[in-house]
């Protein structure tokens, strides 16, 4: 029995209507997925969110106009000056190609849209497709019911919401939908054996490895489901038809993808599929030996192969050793390497460890991420044991490794949230298929029930009903099918009103379900309170989810806000800076600030920047961060090199923004002592303590981003004490002048600081002391002449004195001789 | 005849046009209008020769007391002088109309020249003025340069006139020829700032001088001695602003121009150099020589016209641009061997020196380098006299375009045969396939 | 296991098996030779590579990948095509042979697309 036959969906009576319904339901489940995710367009505006969005929306915006060709090709020089950067080459062109793509349809059916606005839809637009297809996924693997659930549950799911409102334009965006897809695909052609299906998967591969890194998650999947179906002696041919023909498809379309080129045969993430492909081919022989052979002979058979085949093994694998070992990091890139090996990052690659999504999650986040899903995961696996076929050991094994892989790195919880929403949709399925099939056979049949096990939670009561209903899990099947499609209108209830009307003609249906297995089903008290339940249960999800979209991940960053008791305050800071830049300076001037602003600066600004959020040159990056830990005169030196002439950086202690430089300043001291050892973190620290008050160490207080952080700041602060609200103490060194930078700029709750470099001397000056005072200073710093002259009033002597001086031409220089003569005297 | 008219006036206009051209021109570096600050009237004719010189030369001179209280440099934003001499030495404080270090210098730091010179006495003013230019006069304000072998025996006896021993060697500072003639000199040293590659020393004083008051007896070593003591130098500053600072204000003086020399120790006499290093030194430092531009900076790629936008990596390319030297009336084409060229991204990725054809162009072509990014064309040129010339243009190199790698390698040819033999091997497996019974 | 006996285990197994490939439909046996023509090839750029080096490693991957490629199509149509394959019943030979065309297709676009 496959899964396939327990999908085969709808073939009872009024089965046609039960698919109009599914397809209804579907087409409101894109349209939640797609509107819950406008609420940072209706809370701000339809901006680009963010970092690296701000890249993406660039490069389609040169896509949109120079064509595919110009943006396969372009050598971008406005970003890592000196260097530039082949962004064709560098970039997973999916996401772009795909905005860029849906901008011209639309033009080209005369809707005039912007790029940006383009951008901004796209992961809205995608996510209502990544439900459809892990409606697809799940139908494939415990049919419609779960399927749409699973569907309902991704469409408003927080983990996938964080990364693709409206605005939020990053690979990710799309590359949920081509992962999920690609997996949809791959269980599609493994239940049918369809060549056709085994094309469209690689074809949906080569979409995946166009939009994401993330790909070798896919390619490493697949083979470890492979080998585990071998190992586990579900081998067939549809197997075989599933995954050769990807491999080989998906590897040529991979190496086509500039970026990965031929990291697709060279980089040992891609091993594994090669390794399963080999493993494969032998077992597929073996089993077509078996079957045309005698037993007797094919033992003999297995005796010489064995011994052949033990010898090629090993060569093959001594030769991917040594393959391996030419490499420096061993093949594997540091992301990688950092999943397999969590401590990785933080131990060898400040860079990558200095990324916030890079960190391992905390448990709240899994809490926050996917809420409920958490506890309905494991009934789902459960579930999926019951019974065990083909695609739901994949489904398992996905969630297995999407687990591990988000327990590592946070940006990872993403993967894990289709996983998590489809066991959790199996799981909900389930026990409100087992749930409403008894009340349903208690309103019919009143007899009590024979046996009931009486459900502790829904879970419990999910996993046990299943558990006794699995021996007639075939002939439940088409009950089940029908009443999920019930449940699931129930469940969307709460949020759509609208649905009320089609849940009375549902009922209908329900009612011509066959009657059978009363011995099956629990109490019907119990039922009912469970349902209660898991309804509950349920729409605290829902409730969760809108919270989290409409308050937690519709900050577009860029724009900051906050709430007192005297209303709401904007900061429009940045905005306000990219600005200034980009009228008030020479369109080549370079502007250097920490790499997370690169992207923005050359997306807003339109200003050639040294580092950006691509961080593929670790030694420039360091430099930035060695000139920002360096003083002054280093500093500009090392900005001068780089033919640098404006430097900002981001201040958050008058209003109290976090995330500023200052806060990120210990990275910036890593990175660069990274790779110049004589900046030494220690020397930053006081007492393994980071600190900017009088405490602070001398390097710390005579580093370049103390000085153009906290420039002028003692005089801005009402008191003159320079309070910083962020580190929520005095700063350390409050006046202080600047020698090679000037302050040219500072936005208007000061969180952006542009410097300007100033020039060369035009002169060098010599060794001796200044003699002369300035006459200014001269004569501010000496009695100020209003003094002499009270004084001189006063004095008898100088009635005198001004008698024979007439008093208009008293200038300072007699005064002050009459004061020195009258002292003399 | 009517064409023959046209064709007379056209020719007449084209002879005509580089007159007109020259006339009108803006790009004169030469000065044109020095303000002349004497502490004293007297030095005007006690002087008179070196000024006599200037304006023969065509320099407007306007002389005005240092401490004229209508004194002033600019008018409305506007410098209504293009270079400054200041013989002052002892003026106190600040010059006439609240004139002060700051004025000065912001003077020549907005490209205009200046002469200083010192005394006997000077006072902090002048000092600081010097200091803040690189050189430092000997902080004893007493103290003169006294050598007891190297002074002219017309002097006093306390050895304070002295002859100046080495002179730079460099045509364009000191004219053709340079000065043999030996250089009086009676003021006081100075020391330059060994950092500062701005300053040069024109002359400097002989292994025996030193520095310190005369006729006093010295409790500790003297802080300027022997060959350190620069007596006279000249700054460039780096906006090509040209400075003359003299310890000796004598040394312009036409009583030391007339003067004939003899040298303690050397029974023959000579005529001095002073006249001919005052003037010389005036026309370097009014830039009537020394003085370079740079023209007509172009680059292309070999076998184009236009200027590109952006280079690919191993394209071959073209780099030209024009030298000219200013000789105080017209631009005549500079010639030199040793004009480089940088192809520049961090470091140096291209060094060439510079053809030239006689004609002031100078060029040359080479390969870009295997390696993209933004490149820039450096031209630093520096030499001793000249103004220095530093030239950068920005240019993108990009990497190879995806189709333009080579194609169709005959190495590969057999993979070639091998896709392609798999094409016809499937339409013929097709057939076969489909036809089979 | 003495050299003797395997030998003439090996010899049996040869024969048995040429016995029992005997049996197989001409259909699939075309299909066979081409998967062994195929392999063949791909095979001589293996080897060829191996004296020539990688240099033109687009070159030499899209023409193996070509060969292995197509040798695992044909092999993926055997299954379907093969009557002994119960697991395929739902999918009818003409179907299973359109299937495999559209995948050559993709696969030689992709080839003359990787090869340049």
């Amino acid at each position: 029995m496959t899964a396939a036959e327990v999908a085969s969906p709808s073939s009872g009576r009024g089965g046609a209507f039960a698919s109009i319904l599914s397809i209804g339901t579907l087409l409101l489940i894109g349209i939640l997925a797609f509107s819950i995710r406008l609420f940072s367009v209706i809370k701000y505006e339809s901006v680009i969110h963010e970092f690296d969005p701000y890249f993406n929306y660039r490069v389609t915006q040169y896509l949109s106009k120079a064509g595919i060709y110009e943006f396969w090709n372009w050598f971008d020089d406005r970003t890592w000056y000196p260097l530039g950067r082949v962004i064709g080459g560098t970039v997973y062109p999916g996401l772009t190609l795909t905005a860029g793509t849906m901008w011209w349809v639309a033009n080209a059916l005369n809707i005039p849209l912007s790029v940006e606005t383009a951008c901004v839809f796209t992961a809205p637009v995608f996510s209502a497709f990544a439900a459809w297809s892990t409606y697809a996924l799940t139908k494939e693997v415990k049919g419609i019911g779960a399927g749409l659930t699973a569907a309902a549950l991704i469409a408003m799911v927080p983990s996938y919401i964080s990364r693709s409102v409206a605005g939020s334009y990053d690979n990710e965006g799309v590359a949920i939908f081509a992962l999920v897809f690609t997996f949809y695909l791959y269980l599609k052609t493994l239940n049918t054996g369809s060549l056709f299906y085994a094309t469209l998967n690689a074809l949906a591969y080569f979409y995946m490895v166009c939009s994401w890194g993330g790909y070798t998650f896919i390619i490493n999947l697949i083979p470890m489901h492979v080998l585990l179906c071998i190992v586990t002696g579900r081998y067939s041919s549809r197997l075989y038809i599933a995954y050769s023909p990807l491999v080989i498809l998906g590897t040529l379309l991979a190496a086509l993808v500039p970026v990965v080129g031929f990291n697709a045969v060279m980089t040992s993430e891609h091993f594994a599929s090669f390794l399963v492909f080999v493993i494969l081919q032998v077992v597929a022989i073996v089993y077509y030996t078996k079957r045309i052979l005698t037993p007797k002979a094919f033992r003999v058979a297995v005796a010489v192969v064995l011994t052949v085949g033990t010898i090629v093994a090993l060569t093959l694998i001594a030769v991917l050793i040594a393959l391996v070992a030419t490499s420096p990091t061993k093949g594997w890139s540091g992301r990688s390497l950092s999943l397999l090996d969590p401590t990785y990052a933080s131990k060898y690659i400040p860079i990558i460890a200095s990324v916030s999504e890079h960190q391992p999650p905390t448990w709240p986040s899994y809490f926050m991420d996917i809420n409920i899903l958490a506890f309905l995961v494991p009934a789902g696996v459960i579930a999926c044991f019951l019974p065990l076929s083909d695609s739901s050991t994949f489904v398992v094994l996905y969630l297995v490794t999407a687990v591990y892989f988000s327990g590592v790195m946070v940006r990872l919880m993403l993967v894990f949230a289709p996983a998590a929403c489809i066991m959790s949709g199996i799981a909900l399925s389930e026990a409100f298929g087992t749930l409403t099939l008894s009340v349903k056979y208690q309103i019919e049949l009143p007899d009590p029930p024979t046996g009931p096990v009486a459900p502790v939670d829904q879970t419990a009561a999910g996993a046990t009903s299943e558990t006794s209903a699995s021996a007639t899990a075939a002939d439940l099947a088409k009950d089940k099918s029908v009443s999920e499609k019930g449940k699931e209108t129930l469940r969307e209830r709460p949020k759509r009103s609208r649905k009320k009307e089609k849940e009375s003609a549902e009922k209908s249906v329900v009612k011509k379900a066959p009657k059978k297995k009363a011995s099956k089903v629990l109490p019907f008290e119990a039922s009912a309170v469970a349902i209660v339940l898991l309804l509950l249960l349920v729409s605290f999800y829902v409730i969760h989810c809108v919270w989290a979209a409409a308050e937690a991940y519709s900050a577009p960053s860029i724009v900051l806000t906050s709430h007192t008791a005297d209303g709401m305050h904007v900061f429009d800071d940045f905005r306000e800076a990219y600005a200034w830049l980009s009228h008030n300076t020479e369109e080549n001037d370079k502007v250097a600030s920490w790499w997370d602003y690169g992207y923005q600066t050359t997306a807003m600004a339109n200003r050639t920047v040294i580092v950006d959020n691509n961080t593929w040159n670790n030694t420039h990056i360091a430099t930035v961060g060695m000139a920002m830990s360096s003083p002054e005169r280093q500093a500009w030196e090392i900005y001068q090199t780089l033919d640098v002439k404006y430097v900002f950086v981001i201040f958050g202690g008058l209003v109290g923004y976090p995330s500023d430089d200052i806060n990120k300043f210990l990275w910036m001291v890593r990175i660069g002592g990274g790779v110049f050892p004589h900046i030494k973190e220690a020397d930053y620290l006081r007492d393994g303590q980071y600190r900017i008050d009088a405490q602070a160490t001398p390097t710390m207080l005579n580093s370049l981003m103390y000085k153009l952080s906290y420039y002028r700041f003692a005089e801005a602060t009402m008191d003159g004490k320079g309070y910083d609200r962020v580190r929520r103490t005095e700063i350390g060194k409050k006046s202080f002048k600047l020698t090679h930078f000037e302050e040219v700029f500072t936005t208007h709750h000061w969180m952006v600081r542009i410097y300007k470099l100033k020039p060369p001397k035009n002169r060098f000056r010599g060794k001796n002391k200044r003699r002369t005072k300035p006459m200014i200073t001269d004569r501010r710093n000496e009695d100020p002449p209003y003094l002499w002259l009270t004084t001189l009033y006063r004095s008898v002597e100088v009635k005198c004195y001004l008698a024979k001086v007439p008093f208009g031409d008293v200038d300072g220089r007699q005064l002050e001789s009459f004061w020195r003569h009258k002292y003399r005297n | 005849m009517a064409s023959s008219t046209r064709s007379q006036a056209l020719l007449l206009l084209v002879v005509l046009l580089p007159a007109l051209v020259a006339a009108f021109s803006e790009d004169n570096p030469t000065d044109q209008r020095v303000l002349v600050l004497l502490e004293d009237l007297a030095l005007k004719s006690s002087h008179s020769i070196f000024f006599k010189s200037l304006s023969s030369r065509g320099y407007e001179l306007d002389f005005k007391l240092a401490d004229d209280t209508k004194l002033a440099l600019q008018r409305y934003g506007e410098y209504l002088y293009d270079a400054l001499i200041l013989f002052a030495p002892s003026v106190e404080g600040h010059l006439g109309g609240n004139l002060d270090v700051a004025a000065i210098l912001d003077f020549v730091d907005s490209g205009h020249d200046l002469i200083l010179a010192a005394d006997t006495h000077t006072s902090d003013l002048i000092r600081d003025i010097a200091t803040e230019c690189g050189v430092d006069f000997d902080e004893d304000t007493e103290a003169v340069v006294i050598d007891h072998i190297n002074f002219a025996i017309e002097g006093e006896s306390d050895h304070s006139l002295i002859i100046g021993d080495k002179l730079v060697e460099s045509d364009v500072i000191l004219g053709k020829g340079g000065v043999k003639d030996p250089v009086l000199f009676r003021g006081i040293g100075h020391s330059v700032n060994p950092a500062s590659d701005l300053v040069v020393t024109v002359l400097s004083a002989s292994p025996s001088a030193f520095s310190a008051p005369p006729n006093a007896v010295l409790k500790s070593p003297p802080a300027l001695t022997g060959t350190s003591i620069s007596l006279v130098s000249l700054v460039q500053a780096r906006n090509n602003a040209r400075i003359l600072v003299s310890g000796s204000l004598d040394l312009f003086s036409d009583k030391f121009f007339k003067s004939s020399v003899q040298k303690f120790g050397s029974s023959s006499r000579s005529g001095s150099g002073n006249e001919k290093l005052a003037v010389e030194l005036s026309k370097w430092t009014f830039h009537e020589r020394g003085h370079l531009k740079a023209v007509n900076v172009n680059h292309h790629k070999v076998g184009e016209k236009d200027e590109p936008s952006m280079y690919r990596i191993t394209d071959n390319l073209e780099y030209s641009l024009e030298i000219y030297e200013w000789t105080g009336k017209a631009w005549k084409p500079y010639q030199a061997d040793d004009v480089q060229v940088q192809f520049y991204m961090m470091s140096p990725y291209v060094l060439k020196t510079l053809d030239h054809n006689g004609k002031g162009l100078f060029y040359t072509s080479f390969q870009v380098p295997d390696v993209y990014g933004v490149f820039q064309f450096k031209v630093e040129y520096r030499r001793l006299g000249y103004t220095s010339l530093t030239l950068s243009k920005q240019i993108p190199v990009r990497p190879f375009r995806h189709n333009e790698y080579e194609r169709f390698i005959k190495a590969a040819y057999p993979y070639y045969g091998g896709a392609f033999s798999m094409m016809t091997g499937f339409f013929i497996f097709g057939i076969v396939f489909l036809y089979h019974k | 296991m003495a050299g003797g006996g395997t030998t003439s285990d090996v010899r049996s197994l040869v024969s048995s098996l040429r016995s029992a490939y005997a049996a197989t439909p001409v259909k699939l046996k075309i299909i066979d030779v081409y998967v062994l023509y195929a392999l063949t090839t791909a095979l001589v750029q293996v080897v060829y590579m191996g004296f020539v080096g990688s240099f033109p490693f687009n070159a030499f991957l899209s023409g193996v990948l070509s060969c292995v490629g197509t040798a695992v199509l044909a092999v993926c149509l055997r299954m379907q095509v093969n009557k002994e394959n119960k697991e395929f019943r739902d999918i009818a030979p003409e179907r299973a042979f359109a299937d495999f065309v559209l995948c050559n297709v993709v696969l030689h676009l992709v080839i003359m697309n990787f090869l340049g």
